[in-house]
């Protein structure tokens, strides 16, 4: 398993960013990092959102409900349930937005008072769903992921 | 025309989310519509009037994207 150490993060940031580049986002936002966790590297924090239920395809099928969702509530329906799609530029590399920001400030929180104040993996994981608001608890709540039992269950098993 | 009927339901959580949702989709629209624009013959200028700003602006924004793509706007004879 990958990271259990303070190099998880850039670990976590750098998949997350490529999940903004494959979604055409300008910046690396929450629901890029959460996206992240699901990969191999994600290693606990995959490991649990696993178990409830969320792959890659999941939480991208969930956080595009939540989208299709908001959209339909100011009329707006997208054809193909799809982002109109254009070129990108090669080699672009998004910078960290300010939801992602959130995420490693309430990680850093989760990390304190642990062994060495390491952040692991599933800290990150409890950055994310300790958000109140956002795409990410939007997302989780419309895929059924009981988040607070998912933040008990990812601080109390390393 | 159809209607857009903004629906209202008590939520604050679910206007931003709607206001962060139209944003990326105005911005997706703006890539893929200026793309099809200079791909299809329009010069910078005829866009950036069409988005309502500077020549300047649309041209730093888009671009080094298009160039990267092979697109680039007609030349004038």
């Amino acid at each position: 398993m990958m990271g259990t150490d303070g190099r998880f993060v850039r670990v976590v940031l750098r998949l997350a960013q490529a999940e903004a580049v494959a979604d055409q986002s300008p910046s690396i936002e929450a629901e890029h990092m959460l996206l992240a966790l699901t990969a191999p590297q994600g290693g606990r924090a995959r490991d649990l959102l696993a178990e409830a239920g969320l792959d890659h395809d999941a939480v991208r099928i969930a956080l595009a409900a939540d989208v299709e969702r908001s959209l339909a509530l100011v009329g707006v329906r997208l054809a193909a349930g799809r982002m109109p799609r254009s070129s990108s530029l090669p080699g672009r590399k998004p910078r960290l937005g300010a939801s992602a920001r959130w995420v490693l400030h309430r990680a850093v929180a989760a990390a304190r008072g642990g062994p060495e104040n390491r952040i692991e993996p599933r800290h990150v994981l409890v950055g994310l769903l300790n958000a109140r608001v956002g795409s990410v608890p939007r997302a989780l709540d419309l895929a059924g992921v009981d988040r607070p039992a998912l933040i008990a269950r990812a601080l109390a098993s390393p | 025309m159809p209607q857009i009927e903004v629906q209202e339901t008590g939520d604050p959580g679910d206007g931003l989310a709607a206001v962060v949702a139209l944003r990326r989709l105005a911005d997706r629209l703006e890539d893929a519509a200026v793309e099809q624009a200079i791909g299809t013959g329009w010069s910078w200028s005829e866009v950036a009037e069409a988005l309502g700003v500077t020549r300047q602006a649309v041209h730093k924004k888009h671009s080094h994207r298009l160039a990267a793509a092979g697109i680039s706007p007609r030349r004038k004879p």
